[in-house]
């Protein structure tokens, strides 16, 4: 894809986030719930005209159009707003949540590659073998598992009754690790932190497996299929007739042709490992985006929510834009 | 055996977990009460000798899990209940609270009401902040001016405190000598002492060197504990003991620096995540343990689990403005038909009170002589059907001119056992009542117009005073102020409103015992809600553990804490 052509995708995302903007934007203030009067909670005084007083300070007391615009107005200079509950501005509180969550998200693609290629293949190659009928029975499972549940099984077993894994946090308070980037392993590596380096794979061990698996399970059923397609096609017989050995046919010539739909299932489960692990965050207490979103959903923290939805849809923007480069390089005869 | 025994622990640990697991995660804002401290029923002066039984050698850490995180650091910009927990294990205020809810003196060296309207505070000497600089009048000008006066928080944006509703009757605040300050209030105001406990003394100088946004990265108080590190979103705050701790309250045992080295408060928002943790030794003390785990827990070897009066009463109030509870007869058999020490057995492992009234039997001013509405469900149906309501058609239910004694209960997810088994028990005595599951904040505004027929609900009362709870929950409803904003039964009683208002100016103590018990017993007899329970709070803790009580609002002082071996 040319550098031209990647910009104007590029380009192309800004509509989309605007859209995405407004519609976030009318639907958290038409959900009923009033972030100021959830703020006063249930006890305690409330002074006369303080919530008056709040709700002006939000702009809450403005017809919603007046706030949309002061919202889009303040959003192109890069000014999402403040979050009503915590008083900081969104950018500043989604940027430090967000390493959490990407680190989280990356080592859950691997673990979920890791499970995923050798079981799509082999359950594709040995098609119906017990071993196929097992793997796949596994993978329904593991799309059919509530994540909350596993991640707590995985818990009393590995934390509580094996004691070998922690069961929450992202790292050991006695770690020491001086804070660079927010990626653990990353600050641990350039801070020649072998502790914590080794703290923070333990940590990730669990919710990594927890958020993996299921991914994991999708992306094997479509490795499988797409490599039952190609197993049968003219081409690989004719591969197989060239002698060429059973490992390179199925490797070199099937998966490669197997992955374009592969890595398009691997795109989009991207965005829902950077989006979707508000559940995984909170039986983990891992301190990452999705935990915060929940929070601000109940609070109506409207600006940490808006914000926090914005990267979310860049993050699928851009997951797609990757996608479509990386057919270009799987299958040259794919052009933009 | 005993690996056994944890697996089948473990086996319970989930089914519990499945229950709680459907229920959304962790309230977001655990709602602010003022006040909120432990009502235990231990003298509050215990000499515990655990300060020597710590080798001084050995640097001690002490973790808590939190179950919601913090929302700030900065005293005077929050109205939630964990900021103040962990806020006043770095700040300390002109006074405290014990753990029977008595007042006493902090940063405060004594108090001297000039008249009703005019507090004259003389300041302990010799305080030191965190930065070694002393503590002076300006500092406690400062904090509360920066509370009251409009838009005195300059970031992220000039911005009010929302604290300021918890001592609105201060109109100014000066200094008159080094140590002294004059506090002038608008009215008299005879919760000032309990509601001081909530405001925590800032550096002044500091303050206005680093501006807000520097404070909330390092925040400076003069408590036992001294700010060292945050994570993001304060999922985790790590403190130090600071060593030139001036003791804390004098009257408050034990006096002095605090006894573990690192305090941490780590926020886990699911409880069986904090229940594993505690099992799996990460972490020393739990925060609200769900009452179906309290059994299983209890079983554990080497976990305490200790419980004490807790702040959220329950009730489930009727629409007085609609028919069928428009009639008080039917409002006061709903009540005889509930036989809460029931619910109490199955929902709380026995771990509540019954509910003899409006007010929580913790609060100071509860009517002693009221007693809770006997379960008699004769009663219920003698007084159902001298208004009119009998099982006519032979079906079961009751029923009136043809009409079915049929009615949702509204509630939230966390209530929804509670709700459901009202329910069941109304069923039994012919009454066909439904459960409808809300999220809070969508039903309120419906229930404030009046629109729905009854709420099963809770609300905070961990002042221990009628003031923050009686206006908003039993005063006719006022729009756009306390008076009514959580009075879900429509239920406006000129004489209750009176007595109220009475209450909250009236400074001698005997004086508003006579006027709030006189309140609740109208309301006792008028019964705008079934008058149902107030739920214990439960925290657990690792063995090792000594001289720690739960705190009715889940604080932890953990200036008194110690760990053994």
């Amino acid at each position: 894809m040319k550098a031209t052509k990647i910009l104007e995708r590029v380009l192309a995302a800004l509509p989309i986030m605007l859209g995405v903007a407004i519609t976030v934007f009318l639907f958290m203030r038409l959900t009923p719930g009033d972030p100021v009067d959830i703020m006063m909670g249930r006890g305690g005084a409330v002074s006369e005209g303080e919530i008056e007083k709040l709700r002006s300070e939000f702009n809450l007391d403005k017809p919603l159009y007046t706030q949309l615009g002061i919202y889009l107005k303040d959003a192109i200079h890069g000014n999402l707003g403040y979050s009503y509950i915590q008083k900081y501005p969104v950018t500043t509180l989604i940027i430090e949540r967000l390493p959490a969550t990407i680190e989280l998200a990356i080592a859950a693609l691997i673990i979920s590659l890791v499970i995923a290629f050798p079981i799509g293949i082999a359950s594709a190659v040995w098609q119906n073998s017990l071993l196929d009928r097992l793997s796949m029975a596994g993978s329904f499972l593991g799309i059919s598992m509530p994540s909350f549940w596993f991640g707590i099984i995985l818990i009393l077993l590995f934390g509580v009754q094996l004691h070998i894994l922690p069961v929450q946090g992202r790292i050991d308070f006695d770690a020491h690790l001086s804070i660079k980037t927010g990626f653990y392993i990353w600050d641990s590596i350039i801070t020649g932190n072998h502790v914590a380096l080794i703290s923070t794979i333990k940590h990730l061990i669990l919710p990594g497996i927890t958020l993996g698996a299921a991914e994991a399970a999708v992306i094997a059923r479509v490795i499988r299929s797409s490599m039952l397609e190609i197993l049968r096609s003219d081409y690989i017989v004719l591969a197989r007739s060239k002698g060429a050995s059973e490992w390179r046919v199925i490797l070199k010539h099937a998966l490669r042709n197997a992955l374009i739909p592969t890595v398009t299932i691997i795109g989009l489960q991207v965005g829902v490992l950077l989006g979707g692990n508000m559940i995984v965050e909170t039986v983990f207490s891992w301190p990452g985006l999705g935990r915060m979103v929940v929070s601000a959903i109940f609070a109506r923290d409207f600006p940490l929510v808006q914000g926090a939805v914005m990267v979310y849809a860049f993050t699928f923007v851009m997951a797609n834009l990757i996608v479509d480069i990386l057919y270009t390089y799987l299958n040259p005869k794919i052009t933009f | 055996m005993f690996g056994i025994k944890k697996v089948s622990i473990s086996f319970l640990i989930i089914a519990g977990i499945m229950l709680a697991a459907c229920a959304p995660a962790a309230t977001p804002a655990v709602v602010e009460s003022p006040g909120a401290e432990a009502v235990v029923t231990e003298a509050p002066v215990v000499e515990e000798p655990a300060t020597e039984a710590a080798p001084p050698s050995e640097p001690t850490t002490i973790i808590v899990a939190l179950s919601s995180a913090p929302t700030t650091l900065d005293p005077a910009d929050h109205r939630e209940r964990n900021s103040e927990t962990v806020i006043r294990n770095m700040f300390d205020g002109l006074v405290t609270r014990d753990n029977v809810s008595g007042v006493h003196n902090e940063l405060a060296e004594s108090f001297n009401w000039i008249d009703d309207l005019t507090l004259e505070i003389n300041l302990r000497q010799g305080v030191k902040f965190h930065n070694g600089v002393e503590m002076t009048a300006d500092d406690v000008v400062f904090t509360f001016e920066r509370i009251i006066n409009e838009n005195a928080i300059e970031y992220p944006e000039a911005h009010t405190s929302p604290r300021k509703g918890l001592i609105s009757p201060l109109e100014s605040i000066e200094k008159t000598g080094d140590y002294t300050v004059v506090m002038h209030f608008s009215s008299a105001w005879p919760v000032a002492m309990q509601m001081l406990v909530h405001q925590q003394i800032i550096p002044m100088a500091y303050l206005q060197e680093v501006g807000t946004k520097g404070f909330l990265e390092k925040p400076i108080g003069t408590g036992p504990f001294k700010f060292v590190s945050a994570q993001p979103g304060l999922m985790e705050v790590v403190m130090e003991k600071f060593a030139d701790y001036y003791g804390g309250a004098p009257d408050l045992t034990p006096v002095g620096p605090a006894c573990v080295d690192t305090a941490i408060f780590r926020v886990m928002p699911e409880a069986s995540t904090r229940v594993a943790a505690l099992l799996a030794g990460e972490v020393d003390i739990i925060q609200n343990v769900p009452a179906e785990l309290i059994t299983t827990l209890e079983q554990v070897p080497g976990i305490q689990i200790k419980t004490t009066a807790g702040t959220s009463p329950e009730w489930m109030e009727m629409n007085v403005n609609q028919p069928p509870f428009d009639d008080v007869r039917v409002r006061q058999a709903l009540n005889y038909a509930i036989d809460k020490q029931l619910l109490i057995d199955a929902i709380f492992n026995g771990k509540a009170t019954p509910l003899a009234g409006p007010l929580s039997p913790a609060n100071n001013y509860v009517n002693k002589a009221l007693k809770p509405y006997e379960y008699d469900t004769k009663k219920a149906l003698a007084l159902l059907s001298e208004a009119g309501w009998t099982d006519s058609n032979g079906d079961g239910m009751l029923d009136k001119n043809g009409q079915t004694f049929s009615f949702t209960i509204d509630t939230e997810e966390y209530l929804r056992t509670m709700a459901e088994a009202v329910a069941s028990q109304l069923r039994a005595i012919g009454i066909d009542a439904s459960v409808r599951i809300w999220e809070y904040s969508v039903v309120k505004p419906l229930l404030l117009a009046g629109e729905r027929q009854a709420f099963l609900g809770d609300w905070g009362d961990s002042a221990f005073d009628p003031v923050g709870h009686m206006e908003a929950k039993w005063h006719g409803r006022l729009e756009s102020t306390s008076y009514g904003r959580g009075n879900f039964s429509g239920y406006n009683n000129e004489r209750v409103n009176e007595l109220i208002r009475l209450g909250e100016t009236t400074i001698d103590p005997l004086e508003r015992a006579k006027i709030y018990d006189e309140a609740q017993q109208i309301i006792y007899d008028e019964a705008p809600a079934i008058f149902l329970v107030l739920p214990d709070t439960v925290g657990a803790a690792a063995a090792n553990v000594q001289n720690w009580e739960p705190a009715a609002d889940g604080r932890f002082n953990l200036h008194d804490v110690c760990l053994g071996n």
